[in-house]
């Protein structure tokens, strides 16, 4: 194992050991910045994996833009600041195997399927924001198109759910 | 790919040496100020004024809305890197330069849409 | 597994600009375009003018869209591959947008239909509060309406042109999304409206994910998301099975779950029950063909050497579907409900048509899709005219001896219940014909005698139906029965090609047969 892959695992275990915060705290504030430190940690991952560009939009889209959507949306409910009794529900067993079950089957899937499987991480600049653009402009013009509609439709449509005068 | 790697190792150590600036800072002012607190010290600060009621105070719907153009504005942000790398390269040109700005000129219909609708002035 | 597959496929001495086939795209390119000019008529026109504009403007560009897809179909052998691979552009493909397209439009008869006031005119303001009121007594809409309405149709056409699993994902989401929103306006009952919304975002946001999921692991089986690639990625055994599998499993999850197929089912009735009824047609008919149109192409296209695999599931969640939908459907009060499970059931028949992965089961499905869209929404058509003071009477017994008081309407509705039966001589008698016969032609046999079986436990709801309409008393103060010539319009054109499509099928059958001869372009 080398440093990089010592790293590597070290940030996995940050990215999995807040995503278990996320869930468990019982402060819903808390609960969205954990989830900022698991993102960040998935950033990590990413630029670890010589996926420079896909680490900084994982900082800016995940980081930033939905972060903060997500604490304007626990500010829109009566949620009280600090702690909160009533966060755990019955069904958090039953949750709870869900949960495992699921992963159990996707590590399965993924550990069976690429356990024999490299990329070469020394091809220079290929997770830059050249040759990812190469590729959106050229074979995903159309639904890159279509991902303006998208969020131009969101965009219409949390105004129409939101605004008061019309 | 040492050279990714070095680079990346400067960024984090530029990161480092700026958290080590900021809790040095502040652990410096802790170690060297005085420590006497009382009631009045410890209210929030709000202008000088007497806070009034609690830290909490539920937000506004609209608010949500300045929040989402937030991320609108994010993700078309992130299709302008990849974009500026290669518009003038060669076999894209007008085609690839246009694209983007059918992209924009979608994103600022909305944004039309959302200040005609006063989404976007302040109450 | 190519990691880097996507960015190799970039040639280095390739020099051509990116090319869009503008004339194939068209008609797509068209509804978005007049979408995004509808929101800038939001945006610009006064408030008085705006449905005035909006609404000849939507009819505009949907039939437009339409008289351009005929022009296509007509005009040149549809078979191409269009926006670098990112689109098919076939026969399948132009029958199902067409049907698509004339679909919404009958539904945007009910829409538009401003006397029927189905949609709220303020969804911001709380149930029952004095903003609520206002906004009623002001007598406006939200004429968002029109703009979101075609963005949803614009994402159900490249859902079911999309060639590759990525632009697949983009179009359900552009599908989707607007639909969320709309589920949410209704006029009467709005929490009701307001679960309904918030129930359909939530469990699709999660199937979104399971289909997300599945197009990640299918790449990481065939180094691409082109379904073609992974098809011939499945025919060289090229990759390793698990990930294939379990990209599959996920991949379904999130196709059946837009289908309505059971267990993917729990948010159809909530849905079709809390959103405005002119919206639940919409969702009833084009969604469901957008669905399965999107389904036939990931298993005809992509996964056609694996139908060994698939087919096992696919009979067990067909026969669950059609057995779950009908029996289900008969413990239910509410029409809106009633026609949620019934739709289910129907989801189940299409399932078996695309089982078949045949031509004949590909034309069946495509007629059949045609045939239930109209029924559908002629029948949704007939729930918002019944009105009592509080809204549609969408109550069972509330519509008893509607036969004795206004015959017609009851009759329409009547025949509209027989078609989704499946009796002779309406439209559902050819379809299911159809899409059983490639079922049988295929090996299915046994599906189809489950298809029947569960056929005749629906007859006995929709019978129940008719004869709580026609043969008990009126109550005196049942609901009244509101003719408006839009909503007028949209049962007439409903019935008369559920008549059509039964008694003269074949000029139908011949069309979607000729879409479905060659199949699905690759």
């Amino acid at each position: 194992m080398t440093t990089l892959d010592v790293v590597f695992v070290l940030l996995g275990v940050v990215a999995v050991g807040a995503a278990v915060l996320v869930v468990t705290t019982r402060q819903l504030v808390h609960a969205a910045l954990w989830l900022v430190v698991s993102f960040g940690a998935l950033a990590g991952g990413y630029l670890m994996l010589t996926a420079e560009f896909v680490a900084w939009v994982q900082v800016l889209i995940y980081v930033g833009a939905v972060v903060v959507l997500l604490l304007f949306g626990i500010m829109l409910t009566r949620a009280p600041i600090g702690r909160s009794a009533d966060l755990d529900s019955g069904n958090r067993w039953a949750a709870l195997a869900v949960a495992l079950a699921t992963a159990g089957v996707l590590v399965t899937v993924l550990v069976r399927g690429f356990r024999t499987a490299y990329a070469p991480l020394d091809v220079a600049g290929q997770g830059a924001a050249k040759p990812l653009g190469e590729s959106v402009f050229r074979i995903w013009v159309l639904p890159f198109e279509v991902l303006s509609v998208l969020l131009l439709a969101a965009l219409v449509g949390a105004i129409v759910l939101s605004r008061r005068e019309i | 790919m040492n050279t990714y790697f070095h680079d990346y190792l400067v960024v984090f150590v530029l990161v480092l040496l700026g958290a080590g600036i900021v809790a040095g800072g502040l652990g410096g002012n802790r170690l060297l100020r005085p420590h006497r607190p009382t009631r009045e010290k410890l209210t929030t600060y709000e202008c000088g004024v007497d806070p009034v009621g609690e830290g909490w105070a539920q937000s506004y719907v609209r608010y949500y809305v300045f929040a989402y153009l937030y991320v609108v504005f994010a993700v078309d942000a992130v299709f302008l890197f990849p974009w500026a790398t290669v518009f003038a390269l060669k076999g894209y040109g007008p085609t690839t330069l246009g694209e983007m700005f059918v992209f924009l000129g979608f994103l600022a219909a909305g944004l039309a849409y959302a200040a005609k609708k006063k989404v976007l002035s302040w109450v | 597994m190519t990691g880097s597959a996507v960015l190799n496929t970039v040639a280095i001495g390739d020099i051509q600009a990116p090319h869009l086939e503008y004339g194939q795209l068209g008609p797509m390119l068209l509804v978005f375009g007049v979408a995004v000019l509808g929101v800038l008529v939001e945006a610009l026109v006064g408030r008085g003018w705006r449905q005035f504009i909006q609404v000849p403007l939507t009819f505009a560009g949907l039939a437009g869209a339409f008289v351009w897809i005929l022009v296509l179909g007509v005009k040149d052998k549809p078979l191409h591959v269009a926006a670098e691979g990112a689109v098919g552009v076939d026969a399948p493909t132009l029958f199902l947008q067409g049907t698509i397209l004339v679909l919404a439009l009958v539904s945007l008869l009910l829409i538009a239909d401003r006397q029927n006031g189905a949609f709220t005119p303020q969804a911001s303001a709380l149930p029952g509060s004095d903003a609520e009121r206002e906004g009623i007594a002001s007598g406006t809409v939200q004429s968002e309406l029109y703009p979101l309405m075609l963005f949803a149709v614009g994402g159900m056409m490249l859902f079911t042109a999309a060639n590759d699993l990525l632009t697949m994902f983009v179009a359900l989401e552009v599908m989707s999304l607007p639909l969320y929103i709309m589920c949410g306006l209704a006029r009467r009952r709005r929490l009701l409206s307001q679960e309904a919304a918030v129930k359909y975002f939530l469990l699709g946001a999660f199937s979104s994910a399971f289909f997300l999921y599945g197009t990640a692991l299918l790449y990481g089986y065939a180094g691409s998301v082109r379904l073609s690639d992974i098809a011939t990625a499945t025919g060289n055994n090229a990759g390793s099975e698990p990930l294939l599998l379990a990209g599959i499993a996920l991949l379904s999850v999130g196709l059946l779950f837009k289908l309505g197929a059971v267990p993917f089912q729990a948010w159809k009735p909530d849905v079709y029950q809390g959103a405005p009824t002119p919206v639940t047609a919409l969702m009833a008919s084009c969604t469901l063909v957008a669905a399965v149109g999107a389904t036939l192409r990931v298993f005809y296209v992509a996964l056609e050497n694996m139908s060994w695999d698939w087919r096992p599931m696919m009979w067990g969640v067909a026969i669950l579907t059609m057995l779950v939908g009908a029996i289900i459907a008969i413990t239910q009060t509410d029409l809106k409900r009633m026609l949620a499970y019934s739709s289910i059931a129907h989801a189940g028949f299409l399932l078996t048509g695309v089982i078949a992965t045949s031509q004949a089961g590909l034309s069946g499905t495509l007629f059949y899709l045609a045939a239930y869209g109209f029924t559908t929404i002629g029948a949704f058509a007939v729930i918002t005219m019944v009105r009592d003071a509080g809204g549609e009477a969408g109550h069972l017994s509330r519509w008893a001896g509607l036969g004795k008081r206004s015959p017609v309407v009851a009759g329409v509705f009547a025949f509209f219940l027989l078609a989704f039966a499946g009796i002779p001589l309406t439209s559902g008698f050819t379809g299911k014909f159809a899409v059983f016969k490639a079922a049988i032609d295929g090996g299915a046999t046994p599906l189809v005698v489950v298809g029947v079986i569960s056929s005749a436990i629906a007859a006995f709801f929709y019978l129940r139906v008719i004869v709580v309409m026609f043969f008990s008393e009126p109550a005196a103060d049942g609901p009244a029965v509101v003719t408006t010539i839009p909503t007028a319009a949209a049962v007439a054109l409903g019935a008369t090609v559920t008549v059509v499509l039964g008694v003269l099928p074949q000029p139908m059958l011949d069309v979607a047969g000729q879409a479905a001869s060659h199949l699905f372009v690759r």
